[in-house]
């Protein structure tokens, strides 16, 4: 899932990814409005909200949302650098974990400050909900780098557009016949359909669990950074055995 | 200008943004510190009805629904909104005074009433500033419509107290 890159990875890795990180991302995001009541990856409509903001002359409402899209680019920046930077220093997995691994540590931040120090006021909700906007940046970030923009988890506008464009494609019967395009299709739906319910997820689990909502995004991190240590471990055993066999023999 | 320091450019300036935009949030007056005093209720009205004219059912129907609504709205008509530094919401009346915490929550956008810690209801503030306090409040979507309730501080410049 995570240690291949680009025109490496395979549908399915792509399809897991996708799937999972949509779902943290949709979790993140309805647990941030139902406490913050701010969003975590509507970047096109901060951008929007800015404008408006300063055309109102709110200068410390805009630079509020300033510093949510600066913290969801250095997510992105960062994730894409250590992938960058990483290559020939660490094995691939160890580059395209780390942002994974940042992502765990900023949502158990966000989880555990609101858990043993959060007092409610203004200044702590902007940056909570700041260290959540670059936690969406990381993800956003890694996903769309190891994929080839194949996979993007927070960037449901574009994922709607590329929707739309693929079916209005199956319109020609050639197209519905195109593998690489029914891939695509179903890797879309699949995204969309992990966002919503992740989304879902965490409005009910919130009703329940509280706070206790970010720990369980922690938990599906974990399993996306863990997945392919635990195939990569896996293979090693298997290899040693039946090295060992053979030399026994 | 060579790529190299336009890079460098480029990192300083990113940098400048989430630095700037950080010490903005740190200092500047948030609309948390702002409404903190007395304000003085001037006026509640109904916005964006969409109640049809040619329509007198649907408009009895939303006449019902607005009196409906305005009834449990009527609970928070305080007169005199104090908003104190403990967070929590004073009515004029002392009486009256029903354990209401208030929170700033968003961007600075959302006033969020909470009662015995439940939310009890949320406002989107529309305009404030040391004088004035515009609140939106949305109900439900069937409705379509908006209480604005406009607050202004209570003698500003502290000639009131004078004046008595």
């Amino acid at each position: 899932m995570l240690r291949k890159y680009s025109n490496h990875r395979t549908q399915s890795d792509n399809v897991k990814l996708g799937a999972l990180t949509a779902f943290s991302a949709g979790m993140v995001n309805v647990a941030s409005v139902t406490v913050f009541f701010a969003f975590t990856s509507n970047v096109t409509g901060y951008y929007a909200v800015f404008a408006q903001e300063l055309s109102k002359g709110n200068w410390y409402q805009g630079a509020v949302v300033l510093l949510w899209i600066s913290l969801f680019f250095t997510g992105s920046f960062l994730s894409n650098l250590v992938i960058v930077q990483g290559r020939g220093r660490w094995s691939q997995y160890i580059s395209h974990a780390i942002p994974v691994v940042l992502e765990f540590l900023s949502i158990l931040f966000v989880g555990l400050y609101l858990d043993f120090f959060y007092t409610n006021s203004l200044q702590e909700t902007e940056f909570l909900v700041a260290a959540l906007l670059f936690a969406m940046g990381l993800q956003n970030g890694l996903t769309a780098s190891i994929s080839n923009s194949v996979v993007k988890t927070t960037h449901l506008t574009g994922l709607t557009t590329d929707l739309a464009i693929l079916v209005s494609m199956f319109s020609k019967r050639q197209n519905r016949q195109n593998k690489a395009l029914v891939d695509k299709f179903h890797l879309l739906l699949t995204i969309m359909t992990a966002y919503v319910c992740g989304g879902v997820f965490a409005g009910i689990g919130y009703l329940y669990l509280e706070n206790g909502t970010f720990y369980l995004t922690c938990l599906i991190l974990l399993v996306i950074a863990l997945y392919d240590f635990y195939k990569l471990t896996r293979v090693k055993h298997l290899f040693d055995r039946r090295h060992k066999e053979a030399c026994s023999a | 200008m060579s790529r190299d320091r336009l890079v460098i450019v480029m990192y300083a300036f990113i940098a400048s943004l989430l630095i700037g935009s950080s010490l903005v949030v740190i200092y500047y007056e948030s609309p948390e510190r702002l409404i903190q005093g007395e304000w003085v209720e001037k006026e509640w009205r109904l916005e964006k009805d969409n109640a049809s004219p040619e329509l007198a059912s649907s408009s009895q129907l939303q006449e019902g629904l607005r009196k409906e609504i305005l009834r449990d709205v009527e609970e928070l008509h305080l007169g005199v909104w104090k908003f104190g530094e403990d967070r929590t919401l004073y009515a004029a009346d002392a009486s009256a005074n029903r354990d209401l915490k208030w929170l700033i929550k968003g961007r600075g956008h959302v006033l969020e009433l909470r009662k015995n810690g439940k939310p009890i209801e949320s406002f989107q503030i529309q305009q404030i500033s040391a004088e004035r306090l515009v609140l939106h409040l949305n109900f439900d979507l069937q409705v379509k419509g908006i209480i604005e309730i406009v607050l202004e501080r209570k003698d500003p410049t502290g000639r009131y107290a004078e004046k008595i």
